[in-house]
């Protein structure tokens, strides 16, 4: 809750940085390309030129909220986790075996039972490092860390040699899940698919959960000063579970929502980073919803724009990560951000 | 015969518009002990920053030995004779006394100078201890040794530095009346030496006790500077505040009724696994304050962390009416009328980066009057932390304002509004009024007398004696982790008294009751 | 059973020894540099991706100059020069220093490929022909002797660099003015900076060692165990070596022993990989180290609750 000048100030500082960090990979695009301009306009243009990139931006943004959802939960527990893209392989993995070897059931129940085991498999797997730092005070940015390359190999192992589908040839995955249970187009002849009114509604929830609930006020609380959490009698190790649980839902719910809108089964190494970006959409967003919501269509913007300037000129798309860096360096200054304030609001209080 | 120091019309304007300081000035002479006294926030702390280094002045000059000088930072300082021993001591723990007293200036030798000269450093330091009388192990870790030898230690930092002009920052807050005794002891040594002391204090029995002048701040300007001998108490008190302070809380005499928190053979241990607190017994009735007085240290944060549910006692009872406490969690036990003021509100008793509406809401979230089902009902909430910021007179500008803006006062009577709103039958209340200015300490004091009127029974905890020889009606002296006495705080009880109890030179059989 | 025999005669013929020592040096090297920063107060976790653009830089230039020397000072130059940058945001600009090494990753592993991209137009990997290695160095006489002369000779130089780096370590932290002000700037920054100590210039210095050992391990990477550099080639080295830190309980010998572990779980793994029709599946194996990472941040948990019992 912050008062209305604050708030803006704290927009316009985080505009500031998005306006400062654009004009960063500019100039390196000015220095190394032949063809500067195009380059740009590529970059900035052509993701809005047509209803098909616009389509494939809002497709893009989907997976972005849920994980930076599932962050922003963790981040304000003050959980460092960096675990989404973990239990998003780990969800989307036990959400696809649900979809593909449960045979037999109608839509409406098939449907829920896929994206529940999806949700449940996540945060089960988020409550291993839950219980390591809750219980035994382990480092949860390593142990995370650890469990992504653990999560990552074990379902590679399982879709290259149990559940591989015969007719995947050399890139393993598993059988097509059947067409009725994936998620379609909201608008025929619009490639954006459902999975967005899934991410929006995830984003009201856990607005409502974080800011209206009583789980919501002891989690926040937990994240800002654990010993005050404590001495209010809040179980703290409960709260950092609960809240890796919760994120661990959330990132399991991106993992299957991205196979059944883009992928249509389980692909081996199918996430590529799609958690990793989630903790820069945080980072952004303030691990606020609302900014989630933001900061990942603008994300998906800058990554549909990196496309297509890599279709249109000679600059790889990688450009797009020097912007990337920049923008969560700048986001994340507090040094900027004092200074902001500082220079609007001084004069105007009393003596302290 | 020119001052050593000569601080001339110092302002400071921090960038967020702040004036710590408007107009200060501030004259040292060499081989006084000069005292400046001063209530929170009057920038005293400000004026030494300055002084240091640490800040700089937004206008103003200083001169030292004579010539104008302006310091860009500590080394500065310290380069031309000057040292501070700062009020939260600055050790780093696992380095020992003799790498904490040389850090910055340690003795190289090699090539280059660059590796450590151990056996210099050692001979060294043994000689500032043997030439000073500061006894302290140079070899134990920093943070193994007890508070009065970490204060030493910082006045050997100080001294190795070659510092002519040394100055202390409310050093005796953490001391006992002994320790203090002791140090104004080696104070007064350190001036036979040749040193200049300035020293920073609010406690008035200290600057008559050991200053030769004393300069008196009050809302960032220098009110008066006086010989210390042809002033008194009441005066300098009257210039720090503007106003007559009562330094006597008006009180009746108690009458207590039935028992209400009663414990028997507590023992509990602190975070390393020592014994903390070992078979302590006492209980509080209902109308009356018990002070606990005691050396920081001595097991008091244990006592009350025990008491509330925040530690797990080793062995023992904690009865709170018809209620065992002991094994309940810290949510089971806010859920009876049981109200904690913690000893630490900047980390404990408060969320700084929290608005004042969702620290007052501590307890009440789980109140089923605040919710409809799982969700919270925010307006009900903004008008009940409305009205208890109303009556306990917390100023700031809403209901929505981040506790970390407020002041130390403000902050703790926001604590305070939020524990005394539940009511309760028991307020286990520890420092209550530690860093706040007096007009909020007497508005605290009072508020405490009131619920002992009404019929609460109030565990009152603090470092400052005069606290507790003001509100207590019984006092227990704790001493390494055991009552060593319980006195009935009559009139003719002295503060040296208890002071032998609370260095545990005195004992006095206490009958379990 | 095969594997076990193949493993059996490899250990004794000293191979897995020699392994070892190879993978052991880039995680014992990133380790020794996450120590001092950390020491520091100023804990580093983009070592993967200053791993990275040395490993690039340190090939290219080798590739370019003809000189091994050359592209190791190139990517150390490269991975300190990083180090600032991210000192200056960490320090100067305020930004977590956990977010700011999290964006040293993420530009470490981009920047490479833009590099790689926009130099040679190349996109998964740059294989140079003719790129010199940094050194074997082979020991007159000692290599001739059995045993000794396969433990003893024939290693990386920049193995030797790493073992001689712990004892670099163990002097510098403890034996020099500048350790006790970098142990004191991590612990009690507000008491070094009150004794004039120039804290935010102490945890530069700290994030560039950080660098200089990041930069040694990623040049080894590309120059020295092989001779090519492809993207993402650290493949969690940089994370591994900061559970190296934890595991060494933040002090060089500690290091030591804990990257041992850690380079015998890799050796391992490649030995079994290259056994054909090996029944243990490859994917298994390399999860060792990450594993045995959570495993024994649980034992030292587990032990370290333990200890404060029996002092109970």
């Amino acid at each position: 809750m912050k008062t209305g000048k604050a708030l803006y100030l704290e927009l316009a500082g985080i505009a500031a940085a998005v306006f400062a960090a654009l004009l960063c990979g500019f100039i390196v695009i000015l220095l190394t390309s032949k063809e500067p301009l195009s380059a740009i306009s590529a970059l900035v243009m052509d993701p809005l030129a047509n209803s098909f990139n616009i389509g494939t931006i809002l497709n893009k943004a989907v997976p972005l909220m849920l994980t930076g959802l599932a962050i922003s939960v963790v981040f304000q527990a003050g959980v460092f986790s960096m675990g989404a893209e973990g239990q998003l392989y780990v969800g989307g993995f036990l959400g696809s075996l649900a979809a593909v070897y449960v045979p037999g059931l109608p839509v409406w129940v098939h449907l829920p039972l896929i994206l529940a085991c999806a949700v449940l498999g996540g945060a089960l797997f988020g409550a291993i490092p839950g219980a390591l730092k809750a219980y035994w005070n382990a480092d949860e940015i390593v142990t995370t860390l650890m469990l992504n390359f653990i999560a990552i190999l074990t379902t590679s192992y399982l879709v290259n040699n149990v559940f591989k589908d015969p007719e995947s040839g050399g890139y393993a995955r598993m059988p097509y899940i059947d067409p009725g249970l994936l998620l379609g187009k909201i608008v025929p002849g619009f490639s954006a698919h459902a999975g967005l009114l899934v991410a929006l509604g995830a984003v009201a929830v856990v607005y409502m959960l974080l800011y209206h609930t009583s789980i919501g006020y002891e989690l926040r609380l937990v994240g800002k000063n654990p010993q005050f959490a404590k001495y209010g009698g809040i179980a703290t190790p409960r709260v950092i579970v609960l809240s890796i649980v919760i994120s661990g839902a959330l990132a399991g719910l991106a993992g299957i929502v991205e196979i059944l809108g883009i992928h249509s089964t389980y692909k081996d190494n199918f996430s590529a980073g799609l958690g990793f970006d989630g903790i820069i959409i945080a980072l952004l967003a303030r691990n606020h919803p609302i900014g989630v919501l933001a900061a990942s269509l603008f994300y998906a913007y800058l990554q549909v724009g990196a496309q297509t300037m890599q279709v249109g000129s000679d600059m790889p798309r990688e450009v797009a990560v020097i912007i990337q860096v920049l923008l969560v360096l700048f986001v994340s200054s507090q040094a900027i951000f004092a200074y902001i304030k500082q220079k609007f609001v001084s004069g105007q209080k009393a003596v302290g | 015969m020119p001052a050593l120091l000569e601080m001339k019309s110092i302002h400071k304007v921090y960038p967020n518009g702040t004036v710590a300081n408007r107009g200060v000035d501030f004259s040292v002479e060499e081989g006084e002990i000069h005292a400046l006294v001063g209530e929170n926030g009057a920038g005293k702390s400000t004026l030494m920053k300055i002084l240091f280094g640490l800040e700089a002045p937004t206008r103003g000059s200083i001169s030292f030995k004579g010539q104008s000088v302006s310091f860009q930072g500590p080394r500065d300082a310290i380069k031309h004779g000057m040292g501070m021993v700062h009020q939260h001591f600055m050790l780093a723990p696992s380095l020992t006394v003799s790498e904490n007293i040389v850090l910055g200036e340690e003795p190289a030798k090699g090539v280059l100078s660059l590796f450590r000269d151990r056996a210099k450093e050692q001979e060294r330091v043994a000689g500032l201890i043997r030439d000073y009388g500061l006894k302290v192990d140079p070899e134990a870790r920093a943070d193994t040794i007890p508070v009065g030898q970490k204060q030493r230690v910082e006045i050997l930092k100080v001294l190795y530095r070659g510092a002519k002009l040394i100055i202390l920052d409310e050093p005796t807050a953490v001391l006992t009346p002994q320790e203090t005794d002791e140090l104004f002891d080696s104070l007064k040594s350190l001036v036979r030496q040749g040193h200049t002391i300035i020293f920073i204090t609010h406690k008035l029995r200290e600057v008559m006790q050991i200053s030769h002048r004393v300069t008196v701040l009050r809302g960032g300007q220098s009110i008066a500077t006086l010989v210390t001998k042809e002033t008194h108490q009441e005066e300098i008190s009257r210039l720090m505040v503007g106003r007559e302070v009562l330094f006597r809380v008006q009180k009746t005499p108690a009458r207590p009724e039935e028992t209400v928190l009663s414990v028997r053979g507590l023992a509990a241990l602190d975070d390393k696994g020592v014994p903390a607190i070992r078979q302590v017994s006492f209980r509080v009735r209902a109308g009356e304050i018990l002070g606990i007085a005691g050396v920081e240290g001595n097991g008091q944060t244990q006592l009350v962390e025990t008491i509330t549910g925040l530690r797990r006692a080793v062995s023992g009872e904690i009865r709170y009416l018809d209620q065992e406490l002991r094994n309940l969690s810290v949510a089971q036990i806010r859920a009876f009328q049981i109200g904690h003021i913690p000893e630490d509100r900047q980390t404990s008793g408060a969320c700084l980066t929290s608005t004042i509406a969702d620290n007052l809401m501590l307890d009440h979230y789980r109140n089923p009057g605040f919710k409809i089902g799982p969700l919270l009902r925010k307006k009900k909430i903004r008008q009940f932390a409305k009205s208890a910021m109303e009556m306990f007179d917390v100023r700031a500008a809403s209901e929505q304002t981040m506790a970390g803006a407020l002041s130390g006062g403000n902050l703790q009577k926001v604590v305070v509004a939020r524990e005394l709103s539940k009511n309760p039958k028991l307020l286990v209340a520890s420092q209550p009024t530690r860093g706040v200015d007096i007009g909020a300490i007497e508005f605290i004091h009072r508020e405490i007398i009131k619920r002992r009127d009404a019929g609460a029974a109030v565990l009152l905890v603090s470092a400052e004696l005069s606290e507790i020889m003001a509100l207590s009606d019984r006092i227990a002296v704790l001493y390494n982790g055991e009552i060593v006495a319980l006195l009935d705080n009559t009139p003719d009880l002295t503060e040296q008294e208890l002071g032998y109890y609370m260095l545990g030179i005195k004992t006095q059989e206490v009958a379990s009751q | 059973m095969v594997v076990w025999q193949t493993i059996w005669s490899q250990i004794m013929d000293l191979t897995l020894i020699v392994v070892l020592l190879r993978f052991m040096t880039p995680i014992l090297l990133t380790a020794l540099g996450g120590l001092i920063s950390d020491i520091g107060g100023v804990i580093n976790i983009g070592l993967e991706g200053l791993m990275l653009l040395s490993a690039f830089t340190s090939i290219a230039v080798a590739s370019g100059t003809d000189s091994w020397l050359l592209g190791v000072l190139a990517g150390v130059a490269a991975s300190v020069l990083i180090c600032y940058g991210m000192g200056f945001f960490a320090i100067r600009l305020k930004v977590d220093i956990i977010i700011a090494g999290f964006a040293v990753n993420i530009f470490g592993s981009g920047f490479t490929i833009f590099l790689m991209s926009k130099i040679y137009g190349l996109t998964g990997n740059y294989n140079p022909t003719g790129a010199p290695k940094i050194p074997l160095v082979d020991i007159p006489f000692v290599q001739d002797v059995p045993v000794l002369g396969k433990l003893l000779s024939g290693h990386s130089l920049m193995e030797w660099i790493a073992f001689l780096s712990v004892v670099f370590c163990i002097v510098l932290i403890y034996r020099t003015p500048y350790g006790v002000h970098l142990r004191a700037v991590g612990e009690a920054p507000q008491a070094a900076r009150s004794l004039g100590i120039p804290v935010e210039r102490v945890q530069y210095s700290a994030l560039a060692w950080s660098g200089v050992f990041a930069g040694l391990a990623g040049a080894f990477l590309s120059n020295g165990l092989t001779n090519m550099f492809v993207k993402d080639m650290t493949a969690g080295t940089g994370f591994l070596a900061l559970a190296v830190v934890l595991l060494g309980n933040r002090n060089p010998a500690g290091i030591l022993i804990g990257s041992l572990i850690f380079g015998l779980a890799s050796a391992l793994t490649t030995i079994v990989q290259t056994i054909p029709g090996s029944p243990v599946p490859s994917q298994f194996i390399q999860m060792i180290p990450y594993v045995v990472t959570i495993a024994a941040l649980v034992f030292f948990a587990l032990r370290k609750k333990r200890r404060l019992e029996i002092a109970a």
